[in-house]
Parts: C-alpha cells; sequence; structure tokens
C-alpha cells in the first residue's frame, strides 16, 4: 500500500478521486439528489435575494423573504447557530482518540472531523444567503476588520476552525492510507489547538447575541454555556448516525459497540446540563425580572402569545429532552445499538427544536419599540435553508468516503492494528 | 528518506507556481477595473471624515456620486418627458431638480456637538415629521421607509413596550406622544457591532452610514435598542418630480438595495448651519435643535431650564436626544380631563 505514492499532493488526488470516481450506482443517485436540491436553492437564492444586485434587475430583493425591519434575523441564523454547534462538537470523538487514547474513538475520529468541515461549510453558506451584500462581505471582511464586533470574531474563528479540520481530515487520510499511525508531532498540538476552537466557535456565536442591550432575553449569562452544552448532546448524536449509516453502507467496516456506549454517555450528561440551564432560565425569567420588554419576550417564548409554533418548539425541546435521558439511562435502551441510535434521533430533534427558532426569533418578538411582528418562514426562504443544508450533506458525503476508506486501510486489513 | 523530502518539495513549488498563475489569470480575466475599485486600501482617516477640504476622499466620492445620480436622473426624466410631453409640469419639475443635484461631502465643524430635544407636553403626535423626514431624505416611497415613528403612551408609564404606534386618532387628552428615531446616542451599540466599519459616529455627534460599504448583515439593527435603523429589503424607488436635490453623501442621496440607513439629523442641512427638517416643519414647535458646546444654544437653555430625561437610560447608551416636559401643550386640553387630572 505504501508505493502508492505519499506526497500530499497524491493524498488531495487520492481523496478526489475516491470522492467522485468510485462507488455504486446508489452513490451517485444520491449526490445526484443533492446536487440537484442544491442547484434548485442557489437558484432561489440568486433569483429572489440577488436579482438586483447580480442581474441588476428592479424586482426581487430580501422583501421576497418574511424577514422585515422588526424581525431582521430569520431562519437563516437559527440554523446556523444550529450547525456552529454540530460543527463544535465533531471534536468530541479527537478528544476520547487522542487525549484519553481510545483505541476504538481512533478508528472512527476522522468522521467528527468530516462532520466539523461538512457543517462550518453550512453554517458559512448560510451567513452568504443572509447578508445582503455577500460580495462586500468577502472583500471588506478580512480587509477592515472591525474586532470590536463579534461578527469579525466569529468569522475569523469559523474560517480558522475549518481550516483546522480540512487540515486534520487530510494528515489522518495521508497517513492510514499508507497504513501508518498518525505521528505524535502533528496530533499533539493540532488536539491541543482544535479541542479549545470548538469551544470557542460556539462560545463566539453565543457572544453574538448575548451582550445586546437591545434584546433583553438574550442578556444572559447562560446563553453560551446553554450553547456548548445542547451542541455536546446534538453535535455526537448525529456522529452516531453517521456511524450507523457508514457500517450499514460501506462494506467491512466495523465499529464496536463501546463507541456507542461512551458517545451516549457525553450526549445524555449534556442534555441533562442543558436541560438544567433552561430550568434555571425559567426560573429567572417567571420569578424574579422585572423588566418588561424581557417578560413580554420571555411570554411569547413559552406561552406562545403572539407566535404559537415558538411555545410548541420550546415544549418539545423541553419533552423529548427529558425523554432522551430517561430513555439514555434505561439498560435495555443503552444496550443495544438500535436504542442508543432511537435516542439520538430524540436529542437531535430536541435540540434542533431549541437551537433553532427559540433562540433567535423571541429577542425580536416584541421588538425594542414594543412592535409585535409576527415571523413565519416563507417558502422560499425554506427552500433556500434546504438547498444550503443538501450542500452540506453532499460535502459529508463526499468527505467521509475517503476518510473512511483510508481508516479501513489502516485498521481493518493490511498488516493490522499497529497503533 | 531524502528523496521522500525532495519529492514533496518538489510538489510543493509545483503547487505554488499552478496557483500563482492561477491567480494571475484569474486577476486579469476579471474586469481590472472593477477589481482595483473593490481592492482600494482603506485607511481610517477616510472614515473620520474630518477631511472638508476638496479632494478628500469623501468629497471625491460625493463627486463620482453626483455625476450618477445626475445621469440616472436624466434619464428618468426623460421618460417622464416623453410619455407626458416636453411641456407638462411633472416633466419641468424633474428637469429642474435634476439640474439642481448637488452632493456634498461636508465635514463636521470643530468643537459642535449637536443634540436635540423634544418637549412632550407640545408634541401632538400629527406625525408631520414623519413626512417630512420621507421628503426631504428621499425615503423609498415603496417600502414604506420612515426613520420616525411616533409612540402613543399612556400618561402615567412611560414603558416604551406598551406603547402603541399604529394610532389613527391624537391628540388624545390622556396619551403622550413620543417620536423616536436615531438617539446619536454618546456610546451607540450600532457602531461596535458593525464588522465592516460602515457606521460610526463622527465628531459633531451624528451617527452616519457609508452606504457603499454596508453588507447587509443586520447585526446593527438587532443591536440598537431604539429599533433606530431601517433596512432596504428591495431597491428603494424614488420619484424624481420629489427628489431632494440637496444631498450628503454620508446622509441622503438615494440608498441601494440591501443596506441600511437611519437618521442623520440631515446631516446636509445642519453641517451647513440649518437645522432638520423635523425641526423646522413641527407645527408647534416641541422640537428644539443645537449645539451641546454653545452655551447661548435653545438646547442649553432647555436643559437647564426644565430638566431632560431619556428613553432607556438603562441601555447605557447615553443618548443625545432628550425629552423635556415643558411649560404647556399648545392646543388646550378638553376641559374635562384637565378636570380629571
Amino acid at each position: 500500500m505504501s508505493s502508492q505514492g505519499s506526497s500530499f499532493i497524491d493524498t488531495i488526488k487520492f481523496v478526489i478521486k475516491e470522492a467522485l470516481l468510485t462507488g455504486g450506482p446508489r452513490y451517485y443517485l444520491a449526490a445526484l439528489g443533492l446536487l440537484i436540491i442544491a442547484l434548485y436553492g442557489m437558484y432561489l437564492w440568486i433569483f429572489v435575494q440577488h436579482a438586483p444586485i447580480f442581474l441588476g434587475a428592479e424586482e426581487g430583493g430580501l422583501i421576497l423573504t418574511a424577514l422585515n425591519d422588526s424581525v431582521p434575523w430569520g431562519i437563516y441564523i437559527s440554523f446556523f447557530v444550529f450547525w456552529v454547534g454540530v460543527a463544535a462538537a465533531g471534536i468530541v470523538f479527537g478528544i476520547a482518540a487522542y487525549v484519553f487514547g481510545d483505541k476504538e474513538f481512533k478508528k472512527v475520529a476522522v468522521l467528527g472531523e468530516v462532520q466539523a468541515v461538512a457543517a462550518i461549510v453550512t453554517v458559512l453558506l448560510l451567513i452568504v444567503v443572509d447578508i445582503g451584500r455577500p460580495l462586500r462581505a468577502l472583500v471588506l471582511m478580512p480587509q477592515l476588520p472591525n474586532l470590536r464586533s463579534m461578527l469579525d470574531w466569529d468569522f475569523i474563528v469559523l474560517t480558522g476552525y475549518l481550516a483546522l479540520n480540512l487540515i486534520g481530515m487530510l494528515v489522518t487520510v495521508h497517513y492510514y492510507r499508507q497504513d501508518k499511525p498518525i505521528p505524535r508531532k502533528f496530533i499533539v498540538p493540532f488536539i491541543t489547538i482544535a479541542a479549545p476552537f470548538a469551544i470557542g466557535i460556539h462560545t463566539v456565536t453565543a457572544f453574538i447575541s448575548q451582550a445586546l442591550t437591545a434584546r433583553p432575553i438574550w442578556n444572559s449569562p447562560l446563553l453560551a454555556p446553554r450553547y456548548v452544552a445542547t451542541a455536546f448532546a446534538s453535535g455526537p448524536a448525529i456522529l452516531l448516525l453517521a456511524l450507523y449509516l457508514a457500517e450499514r453502507y460501506i462494506k467491512g467496516f466495523k465499529v464496536d459497540f463501546s463507541v456507542y456506549r461512551k458517545t451516549l454517555y457525553v450526549i445524555v450528561g449534556s442534555l441533562v446540563v442543558g436541560l438544567y440551564f433552561t430550568l434555571s432560565e425559567v426560573h429567572e425569567i417567571f420569578w424574579y425580572t422585572t423588566e418588561p420588554a424581557k417578560k413580554a419576550q420571555a411570554q411569547t417564548l413559552f406561552l406562545g402569545y403572539h407566535l404559537p409554533y415558538l411555545a410548541k418548539l420550546m415544549w418539545l425541546w423541553i419533552g423529548l429532552g427529558i425523554a432522551a435521558v430517561i430513555l439514555g439511562i434505561v439498560p435495555r435502551v443503552h444496550n443495544t445499538k438500535r436504542g442508543i441510535i432511537f435516542v439520538s434521533i430524540l436529542t437531535i430533534i430536541a435540540v434542533v427544536a431549541e437551537k433553532t427558532m427559540t433562540i433567535i426569533i423571541p429577542g425580536f418578538i416584541p421588538s425594542t419599540l414594543g412592535e409585535v411582528k409576527p415571523y413565519y418562514p416563507t417558502a422560499i426562504e425554506i427552500g433556500i435553508t434546504i438547498g444550503v443544508h443538501a450542500i452540506g450533506v453532499l460535502v459529508y458525503l463526499l468527505l467521509a468516503r475517503p476518510a473512511l476508506k483510508a481508516v479501513m486501510t489502516h485498521y481493518f486489513s493490511g498488516s493490522g492494528a499497529k497503533h | 528518506m531524502t528523496g521522500q523530502v525532495d519529492k514533496s518539495r518538489r510538489d510543493f513549488l509545483k503547487a505554488a507556481a499552478v496557483a500563482a498563475s492561477t491567480s494571475a489569470v484569474s486577476f486579469v480575466a476579471v474586469s481590472r477595473d472593477e477589481l482595483k475599485k473593490m481592492l482600494v486600501p482603506v485607511n481610517l482617516s477616510d472614515f473620520i471624515a474630518e477631511a472638508a477640504e476638496a479632494g478628500s476622499p469623501l468629497e471625491r466620492r460625493a463627486r463620482e456620486r453626483e455625476a450618477r445620480l445626475k445621469e440616472w436622473c436624466r434619464a428618468e426624466a426623460d421618460k417622464i418627458c416623453s410619455s407626458m410631453g416636453e411641456d407638462s409640469d411633472a416633466c419641468r419639475e424633474a428637469r429642474k431638480r435634476c439640474a439642481m443635484i448637488k452632493v456634498k461631502g461636508t465635514g463636521p465643524r470643530e468643537g459642535v456637538r449637536f443634540a436635540m430635544a423634544l418637549d412632550v407636553n407640545k408634541c401632538i403626535g400629527c406625525r408631520r415629521c414623519a413626512y417630512a423626514c420621507v421628503m426631504e431624505n428621499n425615503q423609498g416611497r415603496n417600502l414604506g421607509i420612515e426613520w420616525i415613528k411616533v409612540l402613543e403612551m399612556p400618561r402615567e408609564e412611560m414603558e416604551v413596550i406598551y406603547a402603541n404606534m399604529d394610532y389613527t386618532e391624537a391628540p388624545k387628552p390622556n396619551m403622550v406622544y413620543v417620536p423616536v428615531a436615531c438617539m446619536h446616542c454618546e456610546d451607540p451599540p450600532c457602531t461596535m457591532v458593525c464588522p465592516v466599519r460602515a457606521t460610526w459616529k463622527e465628531p459633531d455627534g451624528i451617527v452616519v452610514v457609508d452606504y457603499d460599504r454596508c453588507i447587509g448583515c443586520r447585526y446593527c439593527m438587532t443591536a440598537c435598542p431604539y429599533g433606530a435603523r431601517r433596512f432596504n429589503w428591495a431597491k428603494p424607488y424614488v420619484p424624481v418630480t420629489e427628489l431632494n436635490p440637496n444631498m450628503h453623501i454620508l446622509g441622503n442621496v438615494p440608498r441601494q438595495v440591501h443596506v441600511v440607513e437611519k437618521c442623520t439629523w440631515c446631516i446636509q442641512r445642519t453641517r451647513d448651519g440649518g437645522v432638520p427638517a423635523c425641526v423646522e416643519v413641527c407645527p408647534v414647535g416641541a422640537r428644539v435643535f443645537g449645539d451641546l458646546n454653545d452655551p447661548d444654544s435653545p438646547i442649553r437653555r432647555v436643559i437647564e431650564e426644565y430638566g431632560a430625561f431619556v428613553l432607556k437610560p438603562e441601555a447605557g447608551t447615553r443618548p443625545r436626544f432628550f425629552y423635556f416636559f415643558g411649560p404647556k401643550r399648545t392646543p388646550p386640553r378638553e376641559p374635562g380631563a384637565e378636570a380629571k387630572e
């Protein structure tokens, strides 16, 4: 195997070749379907949102979304928050593998990096579709950063984390496909930088909203910890789901049950912490707050004034979160792979309910001047969001197969486990 | 082993050569003028804009914008004239306004600190200031943008969250009317959060937006405790026959699509020594505008004589837009209401 060429360029060639040129008809069909959804989303975006800029048309513009001066951020930023969390949790497998030296996790750690790359791509695209002048943003942001603005810090840490994970993934593939262990000289500094970065991207994302005096419901010091806690529930849950699918569709790829079991510990623990933080916020808002704006926004969030779906989502998070915790600690469930996957799916739904609309929208309703403009995303917005997600899943799909193939070269065949 | 190293070094050099040639080709392939315009290095002195002298970057941009606007205006006027006839009023009006277009880049005068105050006892909630603002500042008529919002609040408790801005009848005896626009805060949160420094506070206290830099992320709208910023969700449309030809590059030049705009205290008037349109138009004289540093200015007299307050002091932004309860409401209240109090 090691005669296959050993420079980095070969590795990149290997990844591209594996991603595009190998695979059965099912794989190509999936990729094609995702590509079509992505292209349709892009078409919607160019046609609707940026017609006035790209095509010089008189009509079009963000006015076709349900966003308005009262609710300037909507579904795009909501899902931005969720996927930042998923990206941050990509490092969990890496920590288990390289900090605690768990051999079984070493086999799957690369999948966490692939997930982080795909999630960050989704996140950056969600920002691009949300802002009004994407070309200016690309030129101006790096040119004159205003480091007092959290958005710039977010841009910096997100691109940094993306680069870090791409490097990590490529290096892993590089060594594994030659059937060599990853050198300690690389992995120790890598994990030392990447682990705080992972917490950092989510903390900075929370800081974007946390300190805004204009939006009292975000003025909670618990916001950033709550983001991180629920991120460490949803990210590993998605990883488990990906592992399960990989086991099913990639021949010869087997994951030890201990990986599932230990990841479930992380998920349940994070869920408990997240639910506890929610409880703490509920207590502060309904027992103590004297600020009328905060109280009004909390009533929109928990009791569904003006916007019933928001309260439904919030109670979905609380209900499903508690259900996932209880199921996760029942031995009959956590002793089977299917049970663990079921808990993971519950967790993903619960955290999507919590992290998306219920974080962003209550900050705007009622607005700073007491105006109430209920926000319901339009079909166009949802279509663009789905298109962006399709690109993210496509990236996941394209990168995961070469990465897992390299892992299999090292661990499942050839000269066996050296490491 | 050395062969390995040499090989990777060769690969690296190859990759560098490919990257350099690709970027060179793409640099030429993309329109070079456009690229130069976008990549022009920016220094902070452009934005502080104390440069009132001719030849400052702001002046230069103002002149460029003026030429572009005139061109656009003439084309619009031609359309009107060809459809309505050369002798029609609309055509003559449009041509007149096109000829008068002047875009200024006036910088702030030294030692000036603008502030505004409003007599809550006088304001009758007629919203004429909001209409005047729309006309003066060329706000997009198709988007319904109004920089000034007038809140109707109960007399007992002036809490913003209970305010009503969709009232149809005014004045009512038990209500006060509180017009809210940009407060031009001392510590504006909106300028802090802007990721590309497209908005900043000028030395004379006016918070401005550079429409050519704004990327439309709407973070400033999220950060503003007074809801003062407006976003152009579509291409704003201003009829040429209603265009205000007296423009400032940071103020009321017609806006582009997907940029944020806000009240600038009519920078095109006040920098030349005038007062904002809302002050001029107010039928009851509720608004007072002046220079905080000038002991003889009306704003100082009002603050010292009556005492003033600001909205949402807890936001910690120190607004320079004051409210005060002056001596008397101009239109007499209904006698019944007076007795009840």
